[in-house]
């Protein structure tokens, strides 16, 4: 049998011996022999494993499975051969050479962690954190929500400002005094829990959101495509219930709680933080499709008591319908944060035709003076 | 090769560019085909190609970790942060509401957006415990030999001294840094094995203030170009003082790693006797950081281009069919993107500068380490999780 030079170390001291190795297949096995090995050594060749890493120029680095306490199951001795007719000599009479041995147990501990782990991760995210959110929420004191939505309002500001209007607040005094007038006439003996500040902002969005602390905002775009007040009346009752389930609280908490935790699972893969947003958005969408849904119905009796019709509101939903982006709709139900505007369109005709509003007798703000809010 | 140690060894690197970068890209490709979870095997699989390449006295290093272990270890890591980070990130944010005062000046504003990412602070500590245990898996899993490294379990020893020395570091606007590294480097250092011999720092912190050389011509260049434009001599000299000083500032923290890296190796000594020295050339590191950061910054911007160009069509055409699946060509070329981007990096500037600095060491009185006898094998069970959760991991 052929003989090959090499280095061995037997994982007890850094010594460096040199040794001649021989594959000796009647007995199987690889003979070690070295001047400064105190004897031979017989490795069986079922029991060879080579090194992986990065084989170079022919150099393959071998030792022996174990079941001592080692961090991959191999014998801390190593024996270095650069040989070339060494590789297909191995290949051929050493088939375990490249197994991996799988200790006992293992399956059992990888099973053992990743259940604990997800469910850790599932009752935090899904259960945890969203009571803790809602407990929290109601016990913050009015004042500092209502400071914090002022803070959140500002930004919001800032994010849509640009150089040539800093100031998007909508102030002129007829449009104000209509749009106080449909705020008092929403809330006279509601019995709501938090003060209101209603404000327009002067963009173009569809759009209007209630900030923590009774910190109402709708975007002049919203307004312009209300086709009668009572219409109008339904955007600001519907963030009115947003305002006094603490919507906007309960989903920063959340959020806060969640964030953290979402990029932590997902790390610094490659499109991790695409990964992250997608799954907080899916996450919260469910969550805010509720909250969507319950302002919509608060929205609806608001409307009842305060003897306004809720056509407008249908027909509000019907423009929007219209307006949005197909793709947008096409999407699963699962990915929308909304309440498709159809369904939210039918429940308003349906309240329409339970309650009849006699138009002419509901004194209603000109709408003229509400859209003007922003004009000059 | 002679079976005994010479007295005087020397470190090589024989890693080439066109076997890591396959492997970069292929292990980049399977990881985000499964969602991140074959991010550890890949890590795994590209350290042990960089320490196999690592060669000291013709002898090759070892890296006996596996993707499974640093897997098993992450998720004991996340399951202890996700309570742990969850509660009092919320309790923060909460407790940070209640800071607020009736926002009247920008002052406020600023103090009270700032007052909502406290929740930053909970985690501070835990990076440093996570830098140190990395750290300690890395060393843990490392062999020369057949003998294993190793690090004394001392993290939170170390978190407390980081928190401290970071927190002079900033109240001495950066003066007293060479104080921070070097007695970090010497926590660090004490509490490292190979086999049965200890490392130890030797040297005075004061010495690392020439490492700073560079630093401080730069920012003196800066502090001329501000003075100059106070006295206001004209925009062109401020504009090239303030270029200059900004360039070579930058040029100066290159030359601080660099230079303290070759003063604090000078310094320790290995069970006594054994001494190392390491010497790379600042400037070749530049350059590999220059070269390198165009030619990914070449490839990120040609990438970034076409992509744009695929976005601008989506909003030309009408229809949806093409629209979506022009959509999904961008979230394929984005990913694409990103893995080449980062296996470039990892090739055009990390790859090179491990070589560099490799073949730079010298180990001296090394005949010493043929006696040094072996470590047991260390258990930690988070085998570098923390660093993963808290993505504080390095870049291989």
């Amino acid at each position: 049998m052929k003989a090959f030079g090499g280095n061995f170390f037997d994982g007890n001291t850094a010594y460096r011996h040199s040794v001649i190795a021989e594959l000796d297949l009647e007995a199987q096995i690889l003979c070690i022999s070295g001047d400064t090995l105190n004897a031979t050594l017989s490795w069986p060749l079922e029991q060879l494993r080579i090194i992986s890493g990065a084989p170079r120029d022919a150099e393959v680095i071998l030792t022996l499975t174990t079941n001592d306490p080692d961090e991959m199951g191999r014998d801390t001795s190593r024996l270095v051969i650069t040989d070339d007719n060494l590789n297909s000599q191995l290949l051929k009479y050493c088939p375990s050479i490249f197994q991996t041995d799988i200790t006992t147990g293992t399956a059992r501990k990888v099973i053992t962690r990743v259940t604990v782990a997800i469910t850790a991760l599932i009752l935090m995210l899904f259960f945890i954190l969203p009571k803790m959110a809602d407990t929290l929420a109601t016990i913050i004191p009015i004042e500092r929500e209502i400071a914090f939505g002022k803070v959140v309002v500002t930004q919001m500001e800032r994010l849509l400002s640009t150089p040539s209007s800093k100031e998007l607040s909508c102030e002129n005094i007829k449009g104000r005094e209509a749009l106080n007038n449909l705020v008092l006439r929403l809330t006279r003996e509601q019995n709501l829990q938090y003060d209101l500040t209603v404000n327009i902002f002067d963009h173009q969005m569809l759009n209007a959101f209630a900030a923590p602390g009774g910190q109402i905002v709708i975007m002049r775009g919203l307004l312009d495509a209300a086709t009668s007040t009572e219409a109008v009346a339904a955007i600001i009752a519907h963030e009115i219930g947003h305002v006094e389930s603490r919507d906007a609280t309960r989903h920063s908490l959340r959020a806060a709680g969640s964030a953290g935790l979402l990029a932590m699972i997902f790390g610094d893969v490659a499109g991790g933080s695409v990964i992250v947003i997608l799954a907080d958005y899916i996450m919260q969408a469910g969550y805010t499709k509720e909250a969507e849904e319950r302002a919509d119905s608060f929205a609806i009796s608001m409307l009842n008591n305060a003897a306004i019709g809720t056509g407008g509101m249908a027909e509000l939903f019907e423009t929007l319908n219209t307006l949005e982006n197909p793709i947008l709709t096409d999407l699963p139900d699962y990915f929308a944060t909304h309440p498709s505007s159809q369904y939210r369109a039918s429940l308003a005709r349906e309240n329409a035709s339970e309650h009849t509003i006699d138009t002419k007798k509901s004194n209603m703000e000109s709408l003229r003076y509400l859209q003007s809010i922003c004009d000059d | 090769m002679t079976n005994h140690t010479r007295a005087i060894i020397n470190g090589r690197y024989d890693g080439n560019s066109p076997s890591l970068l396959r492997l970069a890209l292929v292990t980049s490709l399977f990881t985000i085909l499964t969602a991140g979870v074959y991010r550890f095997w890949a890590k795994t699989r590209i350290r042990k190609y960089i320490w196999s390449s690592t060669a000291a006295d013709g002898d090759r290093f070892e890296y006996t970790g596996t993707g499974l272990e640093k897997f098993l270890g992450f998720l004991v890591a996340i399951t202890f942060l996700a309570v742990y980070l969850g509660l009092v990130q919320m309790a923060l944010f909460f407790f940070g509401l209640n800071l607020f005062i009736q926002p009247q000046t920008e002052q406020q504003l600023l103090a009270q957006t700032a007052a909502i990412y406290i929740s930053f602070l909970a985690v501070v500590p835990f990076i440093y415990f996570a830098q140190y245990r990395a750290r300690r898996y890395k060393l843990a899993r490392t062999r020369w030999r057949g003998i294993r490294f190793g690090a004394d379990r001392a993290a939170w020893g170390y978190v407390m001294r980081a928190i401290g020395h970071n927190l002079i570091t900033i109240i001495s606007l950066g003066i007293l840094l060479p104080r921070q590294t070097f007695y970090l480097e010497k926590y660090l250092t004490d509490r490292t094995w190979y086999g049965d011999k200890k490392f130890h720092q030797d040297g005075k912190w004061t010495d690392l203030y020439k490492a700073m050389a560079q630093l401080f011509i730069g920012i003196l260049i800066m502090l001329c170009g501000v003075a100059l434009a106070v006295i206001s001599s004209g925009p062109f000299f401020t504009v090239i003082f303030l270029l200059v000083g900004y360039v070579w500032f930058f040029v100066g923290i290159v030359s601080f790693r660099v230079q303290s890296f070759i003063y604090l190796t000078s310094q320790k000594t290995l069970g006594g006797d054994i001494r190392f020295t390491g010497s790379p050339f600042t400037p070749t590191i530049i350059k590999t950081l220059i070269v390198g950061g165009i030619l990914v910054g070449i490839v990120a911007a040609i990438g970034s281009a076409i992509l744009i160009a695929i976005l601008n069509s989506v909003f030309q055409t009408a229809s949806i069919t093409s629209q979506s699946g022009a959509i999904a060509l961008i979230v394929i070329g984005y990913l694409a993107l990103i893995i080449l981007i980062g296996a470039l990096s990892i090739v055009a500037i990390t790859q090179p500068i491990i070589q560099h600095v490799v073949e730079s060491v010298v180990v001296h009185n090394a005949s010493a380490l043929s006696g040094v006898r072996q470590r047991e094998v260390d258990t930690s069970a988070d085998a570098e999780g923390f660093a993963e959760a808290l993505d504080v991991g390095g870049a291989f």
